[in-house]
């Protein structure tokens, strides 16, 4: 039968050949340590860019608010993978950054492009969470700051962004939630996270199944019970906010 | 300018939405000297709230001329903060900034812009919580507070700021009916402190009682202004009779 061959292939024992484990786990821990850097890094150097961008959507001039917008357009309706290309061999085509190994397997020539194409990306999406947080602060409070006579940028500091940041704090965990799964497309341009580690072991191993299945089991293991634990701490906050 | 010795003087202003669709305020013309309280009084929708909102250009007119101590804040080169600095607004809904304590409340805007240094201003809100009997809550957050209690800090934040008039949109509307009293005792002391002051409000009683002058407001335009007798007892204007033979 035509299909018999494919059952041979997706045998049990293929999904869970795990013999390469003690020789290889290192590509598997290092990679794990790769990714999580890549994501928390990316979002982290995100915030500040984001902040601007944010308040910038929020003003009143239209060319600052058009330049916010674009930005944020083109980030948002651009594949991840084309934006780290063109970042990578655009940008770090002219930049050189000196091929410095740390922890002997974080080379820095590739992870820093990485980095910054991942945080690009990902202040165009916290911009809208931090937005969205600014947003949902009651308009009351910038009218009782700027009747006192703040400024703007007083009144946001001062007023607005303390209370919208329990509305921000829990997206941005999940903007981190997010960035450990699509760092992933790193690997395409060889940086040595946990996707790239799967690839690695899979071609000197010829066990093709197993280390994604590895790899889908360490991604499933760290955003899970992190996604949890951001809907418990969004739920506490939720009932804090009666006021 | 045409303003003489008047601590406000509005005039010819018009606040239109939608390229003039929405006509919230109709050619109004207000004058306030030191020390006068006028009451605006009106049915809802009448533009009361957004002529107050206008004087401290929480609301941006669309034309005239706002003069506040002689200067037009309507000039889009005046810097309106250091003007609102001058003009305390008390909100329907408080307002309070609910991540502050009470005392945080009254002493930010003042330390901010450097107006007093910490301690100076802190001294200052104990002396005002001590006036309306919230010493005790200095420490507490908003959310603590009745609404009477909010509403009366919220004056006395606005009071910190040594303001030279206050305007009140509504500041008892949104109170439970227990908790009106309170807050109009304080309004009523002030008034008679010679504090200026521009009071929107629903409360006939307290606008004839406590008001040097009283405004009538329909449609957007202002109607009738006298004092509080002869507008409530000799009221000239049909749409005010209509509206107080409803209110009252």
């Amino acid at each position: 039968m035509w299909w018999s061959n494919l059952f041979e292939n997706m045998s049990p024992q293929s999904f869970v050949n795990f013999s390469f484990l003690p020789k290889y786990t290192v590509f598997f821990t290092q990679g794990v340590v790769y990714t999580l850097l890549l994501a928390i890094v990316s979002v982290a150097l995100a915030v500040i860019p984001a902040l601007l961008l944010a308040l910038m959507r929020l003003s009143k001039k239209k060319l600052v608010k058009g330049i916010s917008g674009a930005y944020i357009a083109v980030f948002r309706s651009t594949p991840l993978l084309v934006q780290l290309s063109i970042i990578y061999f655009g940008l770090f085509g002219v930049i050189q950054i000196p091929r410095v190994v740390l922890f002997d397997f974080i080379d820095l020539s590739r992870f820093i492009p990485g980095v910054v194409a991942l945080a690009l990306n990902s202040s165009a999406y916290v911009a809208e969470i931090f937005r969205a947080g600014i947003l949902a602060v009651d308009v009351g409070q910038t009218e009782a700051a700027r009747s006192l006579g703040m400024t703007n940028w007083q009144s946001m500091r001062l007023v607005v962004l303390p209370q919208a940041i329990k509305n921000i704090l829990p997206a941005l965990a999940n903007e981190v939630v997010t960035m450990v799964k699509e760092s992933s497309i790193c690997s395409m341009l060889g940086m040595a996270e946990l996707m790239f580690g799967a690839k690695t072991v899979a071609s000197s191993t010829y066990i093709t199944l197993s280390p994604y299945v590895m790899a889908a089991l360490i991604y499933f293991a760290i955003n899970y019970p992190a996604s949890k634990v951001i809907e418990a701490i969004e739920r506490r906050m939720r009932r804090g906010d009666k006021r | 300018m045409a303003t003489n010795d008047k601590l406000i003087s509005v005039q010819h202003l018009v606040k239109e939405y939608n390229q003039g669709e929405v006509v919230a305020l109709n050619d109004c013309n207000l004058e306030l000297g030191k020390g006068e309280v006028v009451a605006i009084i009106g049915p809802s929708g009448s533009g009361k709230s957004t002529l107050l909102r206008s004087l401290n250009l929480l609301e941006t007119p669309s034309r005239g001329a706002i003069y506040f101590e002689g200067v037009n804040l309507a000039d889009k080169s005046v810097d309106i903060n250091l003007h609102r600095q001058k003009m305390g607004m008390v909100f329907q809904h408080f307002n309070l900034f609910p991540h502050k304590t009470v005392l945080q409340n009254i002493v930010m805007a003042p330390v901010t812009l450097k107006l007093k240094n910490k301690a100076g201003a802190e001294a200052q809100a104990y002396q005002l919580l001590d006036r309306i009997g919230l010493r005790d809550k200095a420490n507490e957050y908003p959310n603590m507070l009745s609404g009477g209690q909010k509403q009366r800090i919220a004056i006395v934040r606005a009071l910190a700021m040594d303001p030279e008039v206050m305007l009140f949109d509504e500041p008892t509307s949104a109170l439970d009916p227990e908790m009106v009293g309170e807050v109009l005792d304080l309004m009523r002391d002030l008034a008679k402190e010679g504090i200026t002051m521009v009071v929107v409000t629903h409360e006939m009683g307290f606008a004839r009682e406590v008001a040097s002058r009283v405004v009538f407001m329909t449609d957007g335009s202002i109607r009738e202004e006298n004092t509080p007798s002869e507008l409530f007892d000799h009221p000239q204007d049909p749409r005010l009779q209509d509206f107080l033979s409803k209110v009252l």
